[in-house]
């Protein structure tokens, strides 16, 4: 059999990248280790060439295992931006605190070597140890501020409730290879289409399958995890869970369901449907009453993950399916898309409020726009676009839902969109409370001024950019995600 | 033989996992119930495999009940670090104490 | 009934007796030791099923490496015995979950499978196994791999005693909940806090 290397290229740099980290912090001593975070940049930066140059072929490896097609690049893309932001906004954080850190950034870069290769796993045992690649390592990080009582706590609810739904997805994939008599994922496609498609035990293992994931993606009623993990978490690993952690999660739903489960479409569309639509609803209601900025972020999080599931509750199956369900795959990518670029940088400004004055609460960040302008610039234009406002990009990822909800109008589609509307109003209660408290409330005596370090500023500046740009020009995305999509249904 | 023996006994081991995760208190022996389980699974990746596929050249249904006990190790390495990391700055390893968080 | 059969029906008793015994037992080690029976049961159920070498791994990893870890795992945290102190307030309700869950589960899996024809058990040559593992999963394969150094790595930087190499020691978070918690909460975790931090961590390493 032949290997394809080059379309492993980006996993496998990732993977060397990895080792030389785990190495090199052996030889550090003392101050010097932090330069492991600049070796992991450089790495990082050589597997965004390395795929930017796969964008555009076809490439099939592994028998049918591995397919590298626009799709899966455009996902690769985004994974490997976010680890870029997330080592910047780790570098000061992770030093001058008490951490492992080449253990931190062996284990970061690990995850993603599990995230690259979702979005072209094509067969159910790869989905798998794609997905335990992402999870084990961060169960660790979750619990690498290893004294702090919330930090212990929240790494065992979320190992816990982790194994627990892999054990879960394992049992419904068990019992799928008892019908197909293959894992692989076009296979199972094939198998179960025709009179299998109806057999109860069937349709109950797909759902349990699906759990796998609506775990990863923190949808309810599998999100209790999220807000604990994400505020006893060390804050770049919050970061990580929210975005990198959770688009994972969506590109290994995308291939499983739209690819395997195709003919089955039927019955899991409307059942993610309500699965949304209870996600951001509950998502959106608890957030209102959230005090500490990290569990708002996470429950508007757990709400953005609603958002997203919503075009897969328009999926289909039949005759005009395709169209239908490719506009669907679309919409959730550019939300994807958008949602990093938002989610990350909020979390970059919350990590430069924490840093200096250990300070979290909503309460804290009053004044913020006296104390550094640019961060209160920054957390503005995130939480305005999270909440979907005009000349963001927020506006337009609800609009690529939308836009996928129109092109072939249902009732169940319309009470969808109803529901977005209805929730996107709710959010923008509580984003702008905090962006309030930032802007007008009266700083407490005796807090520091806040000069974030030049990686945070960075990271800051160039997603606030990218929000605005994006904002006005959508354009630049969903060209390249109108392409990606046709390649995934077909 | 039939595959509807195994399998039932597969799913009375996943039921068992299922009562031992939501009635047990310590989480080791939670972790343990979660174990059961995915014995359950390779029972059934095994009997599938055995007398309904046995002709497949790649042997899937073996090679993932190999994997699964693989990664399966690996959790529970990371398991137990975790607990008893808990353990040190808790005193408990009571998944009941872990409360520090509601809402 | 072959003898495979009667093999399978006497070994499928014992494990699912383990496993009912490993989810009940009010003695920590007890339960533990049911788990290792279980296991061992699970391994001699893949002989009449023809799976020798997977029979064989379970053998090794499992029975020999995950329950001896566990039992490490529940001396080293020496956690209370007794029934009430291992069980929560939900067996009523675990009980209910579990049973019409089996319920449910097995009458699916008797309607999908149950009309399949008794078939001869064929496993797979060892050199099978072999060669599949290397042509057909090698990448899943090689990626288990890292997946395995990283559960090593996260491991022992979880179980050591240091809290990191450099750096400050981390500001205890204050994560200011929604609903105001009960002081009790409040004080017991306090009393957690000085206990945790003082020498109770060079007394369990």
């Amino acid at each position: 059999m032949q290997i394809d290397f080059i379309a492993i290229l980006p996993e496998i740099i990732l993977t060397v990248t990895a080792l030389l980290v785990l190495a090199a912090d052996l030889a550090l001593r003392g101050d010097a280790k932090q330069f492991v975070n600049p070796l992991a940049g450089l790495g990082t930066v050589a597997a965004i060439i390395a795929t930017v140059a796969l964008w555009g072929s076809e490439r099939v490896t592994f028998g049918t295992m591995y397919v590298v097609d626009d799709f899966a690049v455009l996902f690769k893309l985004l994974f490997l931006g976010t680890l870029l932001a997330i080592l910047a906004i780790s570098w000061r954080y992770i030093a001058e605190h008490r951490f492992f850190q080449g253990e931190y950034y062996f284990l970061l870069l690990t995850s993603f070597i599990g995230m690259l290769l979702m979005p072209s796993s094509r067969d159910l045992i790869m989905l798998f140890i794609a997905l335990e690649t992402v999870s084990v390592p961060a169960f660790v990080m979750v619990g690498m501020r290893k004294r702090d009582l919330y930090s212990s706590e929240s790494a065992l609810k979320f190992f816990l409730l982790g194994v627990l739904a892999a054990a879960l997805m394992l049992f419904g994939m068990s019992m799928v290879y008892g019908f197909a008599g293959t894992t692989d994922l076009v296979g199972i496609a094939a198998a179960i289409s025709g009179e299998t498609a109806s057999v109860p035990l069937l349709l109950g293992s797909v759902m349990l399958v699906l759990v796998g994931f609506g775990f990863k993606i923190s949808a309810v009623p599998f999100h209790f995890w999220a807000p604990d993990t994400y505020s006893g978490a060390p804050m770049p690993v919050a970061a990580m869970l929210a975005v990198a952690s959770k688009a994972a999660g969506f590109a290994g739903l995308v291939v499983v369901a739209f690819i395997a489960f195709e003919p089955v479409a039927d019955v899991w569309g409307p059942m993610l449907g309500v699965l949304a639509v209870l996600t951001m609803t509950v998502g959106n209601l608890i957030a209102l009453q959230q005090r500490d900025l990290i569990r708002l972020l996470a429950y508007s999080s757990v709400a953005q993950a609603g958002y997203i599931l919503i075009p897969f509750g328009l999926a289909r199956t039949g005759p005009g399916a395709a169209v239908v369900n490719a506009a669907a795959i679309e919409a959730v990518v550019f939300y994807l898309i958008a949602y990093a670029v938002m989610n990350v940088g909020a979390f970059a400004v919350a990590i430069a409020v924490e840093r200096r004055t250990g300070l979290r609460s909503i309460a804290d960040y009053a004044g913020l726009s006296g104390r550094s302008p640019l961060l209160a610039m920054g957390m503005t234009v995130f939480l305005l676009s999270l909440g979907g406002a005009p000349l963001t990009v927020g506006l337009w990822a609800k609009f690529a839902i939308l836009e996928a909800i129109a092109v072939d109008i249902t009732l169940f589609g319309i009470v969808l969109a109803g529901f977005l509307v209805v929730n996107s109003v709710i959010a923008f209660f509580y984003y702008l409370k905090v962006v309030r408290t930032v802007w007008m409330d009266e700083a407490p005596a005796g807090l520091p001024q806040l000069q974030p370090g030049f990686n945070l500023s960075a990271v800051v500046v160039v997603l606030m950019v990218g929000t605005l740009v994006l904002g006005v020009l959508p354009g630049l995305v969903t060209d390249f995600s109108s392409v990606i999509s046709i390649v995934a249904a077909g | 033989m039939s595959p509807i023996g195994p399998l039932l006994l597969a799913t009375f081991l996943f039921c068992a996992g299922v009562y031992g995760v939501i009635a047990r208190r310590n989480a080791v022996l939670v972790l343990i119930s979660v174990e059961l389980m995915l014995n359950a699974v390779n029972i059934n990746l095994v009997t599938f495999q055995n007398l309904l596929y046995p002709g497949d050249p790649a042997v899937t249904g073996q090679m993932f009940a190999l994997f699964i006990i693989g990664v399966a190790a690996a959790e529970v390495g990371v398991g137990l670090a975790i607990v008893f990391n808990m353990f040190r700055n808790r005193a408990s390893v009571d998944v009941d104490d872990a409360d520090l968080m509601r809402w | 009934m072959t003898g495979h059969d009667v093999v399978f029906v006497l070994v499928g008793l014992l494990t699912a007796g383990g496993a009912v015994l490993t989810v009940t037992s009010k003695n920590l080690m007890h339960a533990a030791l049911f788990f290792a029976v279980t296991l061992g049961g699970i391994a001699g159920v893949f002989l009449p099923l023809a799976a020798d070498f997977l029979a064989l791994v379970q053998i090794v990893v499992y029975v020999g490496a995950v329950a001896v870890l566990f039992m490490f795992g529940l001396m080293l945290t020496r956690a209370p015995i007794g029934r009430e102190a291992l069980d929560g307030q939900n067996r009523g309700l675990a009980m209910a979950v579990a049973g019409g869950l089996f319920v449910v589960l097995s009458t699916l899996v008797i309607g999908a499978f149950g009309d399949l024809p008794t078939a001869e058990v064929t496993g797979p040559r060892i050199d099978d196994l072999g060669i599949a593992i290397f042509a057909d999963w090698v990448l899943p394969f090689e990626v288990l791999s890292m997946l395995l150094l990283a559960a090593l790595i996260g491991a022992i930087v979880l179980a050591r005693r240091e809290t990191g190499e450099s750096g400050e020691e981390l500001t205890v978070t204050r994560i200011e909940m929604a609903q105001d918690r009960d002081p009790d909460a409040l004080e017991r975790e306090q009393a957690a806090l000085t206990s945790g931090s003082g020498g109770d961590g060079e007394e369990h390493a």
